[in-house]
């Protein structure tokens, strides 16, 4: 059957999956953004994994009293998760403090010793109790297609809960996370905030492993925090921006795994929403690791062509200012002097050209007034650099390489802090003369 | 001004896994005074600020502020940490860093508007930041870091200024004009209590000096304490069997051979 976007959010039996999956991604978002800024992504990984034994034996126990299907039970089972995924937490800090084991090993314990017991008391019921081993089979990759309306109501409410927990809490968490000494002579609680911060981790991963799952669930705090984290520059964006991937992931996550099958023309094509919903937040974590503005990798590496691309040109000009031909000099001079092949330096010229740095006559490159403004700016950085460096008391035949950098890098403050440390030098340590800034001959 | 000490500390002994960092440490600083803290590295100075500031719990001692308890004290307290205890590349802005400075007077819920937004930049103004306001703070030098520190303890507006090596890899202009506003700070009459580590500036820059070395050594005015004696036994080789009784006993009492 085909959906439009709006049958998501109203038809009967896909709303509760994907209002559900969205408010949870939502909260576990948030709570993601306090974990990776606190540097503890690790303690996602095991509280989520803590609380697989609690929900195993929480169905094993359960089961035997009330009908798996009604919702106190599904809630009774969350409140074991709970309850597992605290005793975790409360191994972990005691493992720190008591027995001195450092943080990643504590964590890694706990992760795989309560997630091992669980795997044990599951594969019991396995062949005993099928129907409970299928619940908690539910819990371990997310399972959203079982939700009904009254767990929109559910999981609504904890996401207000999380919302104003972190609102009310938000200077707290802002002061004592960049500067906790001086969060405690402001008077603020430290060990009130850093407990409820746990504990609303606890819940935000025991509301999400319904939909992604125990095993994914720590993808879904970090990824959404990560990306956001590549796109923001304060913590009140990064938690806004954050919520909106998580959303977005929420929602994508129900969207492919009901239309992909569809589109396919494989409609007993199963796609899982848990992974659906995880594959997004990463695929668009990705993204902003890769093309995040300021930070992402290929726009740094972008920006590294870039400035690679602006020293050749500097070099081509200073080349040029320094040969002094009136009748100007050809392409394949340039290339060899600068070490370019023919076809780079054609597009460097080019650019030179476009700029105005450069004139064009009979094949002959000619530099223009403001290309020889330019050039002599970077050869009076240059020798400015080097007359620094030796003052500092570098030997001058060593200080070229530097300069040769520094040339391309220094701002017009920096010159002009350098211009008044030298005192407004006029002659390089090899004694060539240090061109002046226009209209100063 | 009345003769209430702006700093009482009495008997205070600190102990990391019952091996004490801090040992029976008595001294008071009369109001208005510039006081420096000098002794080696692990003399327990920063120890003394945070046990003095009541973040680490002190085995035993008493602490008073202008003859109040830190808690009655507290709005009349400023502490600028080590440059170095913080994650510079925390999401926070310049301007949001300085803010951090009003929320010990308002309260943490209190609405930040206009005026107070106001108050922050002209904190940065006084330290020459004001065009950095909206900088990510990893963008930020040493220098400048420092700089937005000592405006959040200015936008503090307090009495008693704590301050942990203010001065620690920072450049020797930015060196100048810290102390150009700390003693703006000191005219006020405000008194400064401050960790330093460069022995040559102590006579310029304090006129009260306290010298530690696990236990206190000197203190009183820089005229009288700041001897070649002083300086010997606060930095001379007694310290040395001191460290090594430490580290002996911080095994023997956590059960290691």
């Amino acid at each position: 059957m085909s959906y439009s976007l709006l049958d998501f959010f109203t038809d009967p039996v896909l709303r509760a999956p994907t209002l559900g999956s969205i408010f949870m991604c939502i909260s576990s978002s948030l709570v993601g953004v306090i974990v990776v800024i606190r540097k503890r992504s690790l303690l996602g990984e095991a509280l989520s994994h803590a609380s697989y034994p609690g929900i195993a034996l929480g169905v094993t126990l359960l089961a035997a009293f009330f009908t798996p299907s009604s919702d106190g039970f599904a809630l009774a089972v969350l409140g074991c998760a709970f309850i597992s995924s605290l005793l975790g937490m409360l191994l972990i800090d005691l493992l720190q403090k008591r027995f001195r084991v450092k943080d990643d090993a504590a964590l890694c314990f706990v992760l795989s010793s309560f997630f091992g017991l669980g795997v044990l008391i599951a594969s019991r019921i396995q062949t005993t109790h099928a129907l409970w081993y299928k619940q908690v089979q539910a819990f371990l990759y997310g399972q959203t297609a079982t939700m009904r309306d009254i767990h929109i109501l559910i999981y609504a409410a904890l996401l207000v809960f999380t919302c104003v927990t972190l609102g009310l809490l938000y200077r707290e968490i802002q002061i004592l996370t960049f500067d906790r000494s001086f969060g405690q002579s402001i008077g603020i609680n430290s060990k009130f905030v850093e407990t409820a911060v746990l504990l609303l981790t606890v819940l935000a991963i025991v509301i999400g492993i319904r939909s992604v799952g125990v095993v994914m669930m720590a993808g879904m705090l970090i990824a959404p925090a990560l990306a956001s984290r590549q796109l923001t520059h304060t913590l009140k964006h990064m938690f806004i921006v954050s919520g909106v991937i998580g959303a977005i992931s929420g929602f994508c996550g129900n969207y492919f795994s009901v239309m992909i099958p569809f589109y396919l023309k494989a409609e007993k094509l199963s796609l899982p929403t848990g992974p659906m919903i995880l594959l997004t937040a990463s695929f668009l974590c990705l993204l902003a690791l890769l093309f995040a503005p300021q930070r992402g990798l290929i726009t740094r590496m972008l920006r590294v062509l870039k400035f690679k691309r602006n020293c050749q040109l500097e070099n081509i000009l200073k080349a040029l200012w320094k040969e002094e031909k009136k009748e100007g000099v050809l392409l394949q001079e340039v290339a060899s002097s600068q070490n370019l092949s023919s076809f780079k330096t054609w597009l460097r010229m080019r650019k030179l050209l476009s700029k105005g740095w450069l004139s064009i006559e009979n094949h002959r490159f000619i530099l223009s007034d403001k290309g020889e403004k330019k050039a002599r700016e970077v050869v009076r950085l240059h020798r400015l650099w080097e007359l620094y460096l030796v003052h500092l008391g570098h030997c001058k035949d060593k200080v070229h390489a530097s300069a040769e950098e520094m040339e391309h890098v220094l701002t017009p403050e920096l010159e002009k802090q350098l211009t008044d440390f030298l005192r407004n030098p006029m002659h390089d340590p090899h004694d060539q003369p240090i061109p002046h800034k226009e209209g100063k001959e | 001004m009345s003769d209430t000490p702006a700093l009482l500390v009495k008997q205070l002994t600190v102990n990391y896994d019952k091996v004490p960092v801090l040992w029976d440490i008595h001294f008071s600083i009369p109001a208005g005074n510039t006081v420096g803290v000098i002794g080696p590295n692990g003399a327990g100075k920063s120890t003394l600020l945070k046990a003095i500031l009541q973040m680490i719990d002190p085995l035993s001692g008493k602490v008073e502020f202008f003859g109040l308890p830190f808690k009655k004290a507290r709005a009349r307290i400023a502490y600028v940490p080590q440059r170095s205890s913080v994650d510079w590349d925390f999401p926070i802005t310049t301007l949001e860093v300085v803010m951090m400075g009003l929320y010990g007077r308002l309260g943490l819920f209190a609405w930040c508007g206009s005026k107070e937004k106001k108050e922050a930049l002209n904190a940065l103004d006084m330290v020459g930041m004001s065009s950095f306001a909206d900088r990510q703070i990893s963008q930020l030098s040493g220098g400048q870091q420092q700089r937005v520190f000592i405006a959040r303890a200015l936008l503090q507006d307090a009495d008693l200024y704590f301050m942990d090596e203010p001065f620690a890899g920072v450049d020797m202009a930015t060196e100048q004009s810290i102390m150009q506003l700390l003693r703006d700070l000191k005219a006020k009459g405000k008194t400064l209590f401050i960790v330093h580590h460069d022995l040559n500036t102590v006579e310029a820059y304090f006129d009260w000096v306290i010298m530690l070395n696990t236990s206190l050594v000197a203190c009183g005015p820089v005229k009288e304490v700041w001897t070649e004696l002083a300086l010997s036994e606060t930095y001379g080789r007694g310290s040395f069997v001191l460290d090594e009784a430490v580290k002996l006993s911080l095994r023997r009492t956590s059960g290691f051979k």
